[in-house]
């Protein structure tokens, strides 16, 4: 073989793979939280859609804010085409023309989904939480068994709650005294009675789980998915289903980026993870509740708190904040929260 | 640039459930200047110069030997000694205070985690290392001769330190201070950790209205006001201690 005709061999081998390397160098991209978020929806969503659709996906990771920042500054040029946050953030993503309409013929797993899952033409949901109370029965006296007990005085310094969105303790409060999120103001009183009662306040998921692990707050306001996770860990923690009100939902969404050029790609992800047996993993990985009412749930998870799994359960053991008015009173809300509740 | 930005963004409307912002408005530090804020700010401004004093007076004795210790060892284990938290991060540190503040391993008489005590205790141990090392450079070039003299004409260790030890030192002490107090002033982890969400200092409140408000004017507004405070605070201690100096 001479020199040239070995040219000519490896130059047509080169031309012969280029369309695959193409293919292979164009990924989705999909934005989520780090750590154990990304790590499970990587290896129960991701790979398996990778496997069945040729579609590479990779992973931008960041906090819920820094990855909204990421997305704005960027919305000439998507960075991202598929974006995974919580319910609320996802009004703050549509308001700033950052997530476009989904096209419902191209979800057909939409069907089998609970209704509260369709949270805007932009944005639906993927799996479902609550946030409850959860406490260690090692450190504190008998059982807590609705919100109105986290007003006893007998827990004086043991509570901890969140900061960073105040929204669910405000709407509980308010609940408690015939409210709801849009009369917040008639649970402020009741708020302000809880205030002795509290010992810390964190910022953070691994705050949160620090504070019920070292003992500092023994009763917290806590993310259902945060509870089991410790009690996987060993920690003696209980998760309360209140008996007066129902836990806070929260519903974490898919969106698509608006100016992606792979929405087509993009839809069948989300489509994908919608699925039937997708929804299965992942309540199992997460200890979530499915968004898609024919996934079947573990039977010890059945009736925890955060996991419905008929429209029932849902109406029952859910409250829904109304997402607008969560997005426009979060500011209010911590301002007040800060002034009466966190001051010393 | 960054600065201008920072102000430009001050004074856009914020919109409440929207990240966008409407027209020019004076609204935000209207909002920022309410007790509520200036409270956060007059809180660090304590915290800072409670830390700056307390860090200045645990430091010193540290410096000092570090600068006069005669035994070249002894010389080498403080200097190991003080350099060694710079080997771990803040966030490490801080959660080890966590640790040793909370009931985890000791009971304390009295609350020390999520309250003021907890964090000053914090930031004095995150800023001694600075200071010593500021300290122990200025002492160093200070002739031993002087004290030395000072002896010699009969005065007391206590006074050779009082009246020619410390004065000469005081380029060393104003430059220390001046560092902790201004990096005391920003500091973030510490507060956010030990605080337990009780205890504010400004750089928290600017994330808070930021990141979990989503009030980017806002946190832009009460940013400015805090570095405005910060530079006049600054401006006013540095104009004392070089009175000190002289």
């Amino acid at each position: 073989m001479t020199v040239r005709s070995m040219a000519c061999w490896f130059i047509v081998v080169a031309l012969a793979l280029i369309p695959a390397v193409a293919v292979a160098a164009d990924p989705i991209v999909v934005s989520i939280w780090g750590g154990n978020w990304k790590d499970t929806v990587e290896k129960i969503v991701a790979k398996p859609f990778t496997a069945k659709t040729g579609i590479p996906v990779e992973f931008e990771v960041g906090g819920t804010l820094d990855r909204l920042a990421k997305a704005r500054v960027s919305k000439a040029a998507p960075l991202v085409d598929v974006t995974f946050t919580t319910t609320h953030v996802g009004r703050l993503y549509i308001s700033d023309g950052l997530y476009q309409k989904l096209d419902m013929s191209k979800l057909p797993n939409a069907k089998e989904l609970a209704k509260e899952a369709f949270r805007s033409d932009s944005h639906i949901g993927v799996w479902a939480y609550v946030y409850t109370i959860a406490y260690r029965p090692d450190l504190i006296q008998g059982d807590i068994t609705k919100w109105a007990d986290l007003w006893d005085p007998k827990f004086k310094g043991k509570i901890g709650l969140p900061d960073f969105d105040p929204s669910h303790i405000i709407t509980i409060s308010a609940l408690l005294e015939g409210g709801d999120e849009v009369n917040w103001q008639k649970g402020q009183e009741r708020l302000k009675r809880l205030k002795p009662n509290v010992a810390a306040f964190y910022s953070t998921d691994a705050r949160s789980q620090d504070l019920l692990k070292t003992g500092e707050a023994p009763v917290e306001v806590m993310l259902s998915i945060n509870g089991f996770h410790l009690m996987d860990q060993g920690v003696k923690v209980k998760l309360v289903n209140p008996t007066d009100k129902p836990g806070i939902v929260g519903i974490d969404t898919m969106g698509i980026m608006a100016g992606t050029k792979k929405a087509d790609a993009a839809h069948q992800l989300v489509n994908f993870a919608l699925g039937k047996d997708i929804q299965e993993q992942l309540v199992a990985a997460f200890k979530a509740g499915p968004t898609n009412l024919g996934a079947k749930v573990p039977d010890d998870l059945r009736g925890q708190p955060g996991v419905f799994t008929s429209p029932q359960e849902w109406k029952e053991r859910a409250y829904i904040m109304n997402d607008e008015v969560r997005a426009k009173n979060l500011a209010p809300w911590k301002e007040w929260f800060n002034a009466n509740i966190v001051a010393r | 640039m960054a600065l201008t930005a920072l102000l430009q963004q001050s004074l856009l409307e914020f919109v409440p459930g929207s990240l966008r912002t409407g027209g020019l408005t004076g609204a935000n530090f209207r909002a920022v200047l309410a007790p509520q804020y200036l409270r956060y700010i007059w809180e660090t401004i304590v915290l800072s110069v409670a830390t700056t004093v307390l860090t200045l007076v645990a430091a010193y004795p540290v410096a000092y030997a570090l600068a006069r210790a005669r035994s070249p060892r002894v010389r080498s284990l403080l200097l190991v000694l003080t350099l060694a938290p710079f080997f771990t991060g803040a966030i490490v540190r801080t959660y080890a205070w966590m640790l040793v503040l909370g009931n985890s391993f000791v009971r304390w008489p009295v609350k020390l985690l999520f309250e003021p005590s907890g964090v000053l205790i914090g930031l004095v141990h995150f800023s001694m290392p600075t200071m010593i090392l500021i300290l122990a450079a200025a002492i160093s070039h200070i002739d031993p001769r002087y004290e030395r003299a000072a002896a010699s004409l009969g005065a007391r260790p206590a006074r050779v330190f009082w009246r020619v030890t410390l004065p000469l030192s005081m380029p060393g002490v104003a430059s220390g201070c001046l560092v902790v107090l201004a990096w005391t002033f920003s500091a973030f982890p510490t507060p956010e950790l030990l605080g337990g969400g009780r205890v504010k200092m400004v750089a928290n409140v600017v994330k808070d209205l930021a990141l979990d408000s989503f009030n980017w004017p806002g946190s832009a507004a009460f940013a400015a006001v805090a570095l405005a405070v910060t530079l006049a605070v600054l401006a006013v201690i540095s104009r004392g201690l070089a009175r000190l100096e002289r």
